[in-house]
């Protein structure tokens, strides 16, 4: 007997383990969490960096045409004040000029000075003046040159002087045709601080204007922040707006977010809520790596448990068919006239084996007996009975009586209401020399008789032992020589959901087609082709033939 | 698996009726309820085979204990609407002759 094979869950557990530690797949599902999350917020805070830059760039485009548009508003009165003093010619006098002027200088007006100027020789002289005392005194000999600068441009020339402490701006405006010149100076704040702009170009900005191409405290006309904390750091812009001769550069910078709310917190909420979903992943990650390791455990103890039980059963099963087979003929009687051929085949399924048998014996030198029986049910109950009607009908034939008064005896120790099986039966006797064979028959398929054809032998059933006291006919027929009895149970050829008559015509068919091979082979061929490997029922077949001695 | 239903009325004799495998597995069952029906106050009660598509060597035990056990209380046990694989079978087992009513086709 083998041995159960049983197994131990940590055996079967260990190397089939698939899962590894918890904690290192939560770690691997944070670390893939964070990584995403940074690489995301990171790209989103980038589109905002960029498309910060592309919105301050094109505010400072937008502030730079204001300043420009500024300018031309201021020097505006300039160019009409020229124009209103050629269009008079020189006999005019500067009345025209004074009189125009007078709106727009003065205190909270554009200009704090103005004053006319005319070519004269090399030089120039001043016609008139109107406001405050300029930096650049008429009498001077900057005046001078500024203005005579101003006749050699075809622009306007601008320039910051100083006046005490206060600065300005210096325009000088001229018609190079007339030698007329227009000189007005522009205050700047003493702070450098100016409100310029309220215009929307400038709501979001820092700025700081600076008088020509450089950036320097001496150059720096006004802004909107501390003198002090120039230049402006952080993301700047820059533009440079023609102012005269020379240029204003317009340094900007975002005093707020340019773009919308969405787009700069974006980076901070993706962080947070991919942080948060890592933290929610990680857990659920942990939390089914535990369950499913716990599932696995679970299935390999069952598993195990399964391997057990099927062992056992196993084990059982290798019993009873030890037990079946140990009350089955291991021998067949030495007959010289006879060949003996038998099989059987326990059921497929479960533990539980059946109940059929046959048996062979001989009487005296010349004569046989033999009967094949089948109890109806499985288990160790069903095999009990099948030896006790084994060995009873065995023990009438030897004991000289014919099959059909065996039968007749049986059928009064057999009870169905009490030992709960019904038991078909074939019991015969035959005798070598005439080849006259006797049967009775109590419920089971009749033998067929294979010789060249096949057919049943005529044995009417009487009833299967169990049912109560019977009687029994017997059928005495001849078995030629070379001719072939084949007794079998209803496992060979009954199928669920078939008529029983085509499994018999199955078998008939079978047995035609391996006559003339021996008869082990003969049964061995007729058990294989009509088994069918699902069938619960058992099989046992007995095949003798009367060997052709001529 | 097997099926049963039975059906009783005043007029005539109980009935039970068995459907699908008769087989090893059905065997308990069919003995149950054919004794609630043998514990009727009737003369005979009647097994309707009309379902049956297998019978096995079990179920016709089964059939056989049934025969006996009402003929011990006196009641006739009628076998009805057989089947042709089952009748085939009662002749193959020589209990044709057993039950009371000759199977129907």
């Amino acid at each position: 007997m083998t041995e159960p094979a049983v197994r131990t869950a940590a055996e079967t557990h260990g190397p089939r383990q698939v899962v590894r530690n918890p904690r290192w797949i939560g770690a691997l599902i944070a670390v893939v969490g964070i990584l995403l999350t940074g690489v995301a917020s990171w790209t989103t805070a980038r589109v905002d960096e960029n498309s910060e830059e592309r919105l301050l760039s094109q505010q400072t485009k937008q502030a730079a045409a204001v300043l420009s548009t500024a300018i031309l508003l201021v020097e505006e009165p300039l160019s009409t004040a020229l124009t209103l003093q050629k269009e008079g010619g020189p006999a005019a006098g500067s009345a025209a000029f004074t009189r125009f002027m007078t709106s727009y200088v003065g205190t909270g007006k554009p200009f704090v000075s103005a004053s006319l100027w005319q070519r004269q020789g090399d030089g120039v002289v001043p016609l008139a003046t109107t406001g405050v005392a300029p930096a650049l005194a008429p009498s001077s000999a900057a005046a001078h040159a500024y203005v005579l600068r101003a006749l050699d441009s075809k622009t306007t020339v601008t320039q910051r002087v100083s006046a005490g402490a206060q600065s300005r701006i210096a325009w000088a405006k001229a018609d190079p045709k007339t030698g007329l010149a227009v000189y007005a100076e522009r205050a700047i704040p003493a702070d450098r601080r100016s409100p310029v702009d309220r215009n929307s170009a400038f709501a979001s900005l820092h700025y700081a204007i600076y008088i020509g191409p450089h950036i320097t405290d001496a150059a720096l006309s006004t802004t909107d922040v501390d003198p002090a904390s120039l230049p402006l750091g952080g993301t700047t812009a820059r533009a440079a707006i023609p102012f005269g001769d020379t240029v204003l550069t317009l340094v900007t910078t975002p005093h707020a977010h340019l773009g919308s709310p969405l787009s700069r917190w974006l980076p901070l909420l993706i962080l947070v809520c991919g942080l948060l979903l890592t933290l929610i992943a990680t857990i659920a990650g942990l939390w089914l790596v535990r369950g499913r390791r716990e599932a696995e455990q679970d299935a390999s103890t069952i598993t195990t448990l399964y391997e057990q039980v099927e062992s056992l059963y196993g084990q059982q099963r290798d019993l009873f068919e030890r037990l079946q087979r140990a009350l089955l003929p291991h021998a067949h009687p030495d007959m010289p006239e006879l060949e003996f051929a038998s099989k059987y085949v326990a059921g497929a399924h479960g533990i539980e084996i059946g109940g059929d048998w046959f048996s062979v014996v001989a009487l005296d030198e010349h004569r046989f007996a033999f009967v094949v029986g089948d109890v109806s049910g499985r288990g160790v109950d069903t095999v009990a009975v099948m030896a006790q009607a084994r060995f009873t009908i065995r023990a009438y034939l030897l004991d000289g009586q014919q099959p059909a008064a065996a039968l007749e005896k049986c059928s009064r120790q057999f009870d169905i209401a009490t030992d709960g099986h019904l038991t078909t039966v074939i019991a015969g006797i035959g005798d070598v020399r005439t080849g006259e064979v006797t049967i009775a028959n109590a419920g089971h398929p009749a033998p067929l008789l294979l010789n060249g054809d096949v057919r049943p032998v005529q044995a009417p059933p009487g009833r299967p032992l169990g049912t109560g006291p019977a009687l029994y006919r017997q059928t005495t027929f001849h078995l030629s020589p070379g001719a072939t009895m084949f007794c079998f149970t209803d496992g060979l050829v009954e199928r669920r959901g078939e008529d029983i008559d085509v499994g018999l015509g199955r078998l008939a068919t079978t047995l035609l087609e391996a006559d003339g091979r021996s008869v082990d082979e003969l049964v061995s061929y007729a058990v294989t082709t009509l088994r069918n490997p699902d069938a619960s029922d058992d099989i046992a077949a007995l095949a003798i033939r009367r060997v052709d001695v001529r | 698996m097997a099926a049963f239903v039975t059906t009783t009325s005043q007029d005539s004799a109980p009935v039970l009726a068995v459907s699908g495998d008769l087989d090893i597995s059905g065997v308990d069952e069919f003995l149950a309820h054919a004794d609630r029906l043998l514990a009727l106050d009737a003369d005979a009660i009647e097994v309707d085979l009309s379902g049956v598509t297998f019978i096995d060597s079990s179920g016709l035990g089964a059939l056989v204990r049934l025969h006996n056990t009402a003929a011990d209380a006196g009641r006739e046990l009628r076998l009805t609407n057989v089947p042709r694989p089952v009748t085939r079978i009662l002749e193959l087992t020589g209990l044709t002759d057993l039950f009371a009513e000759r199977p129907e086709s």
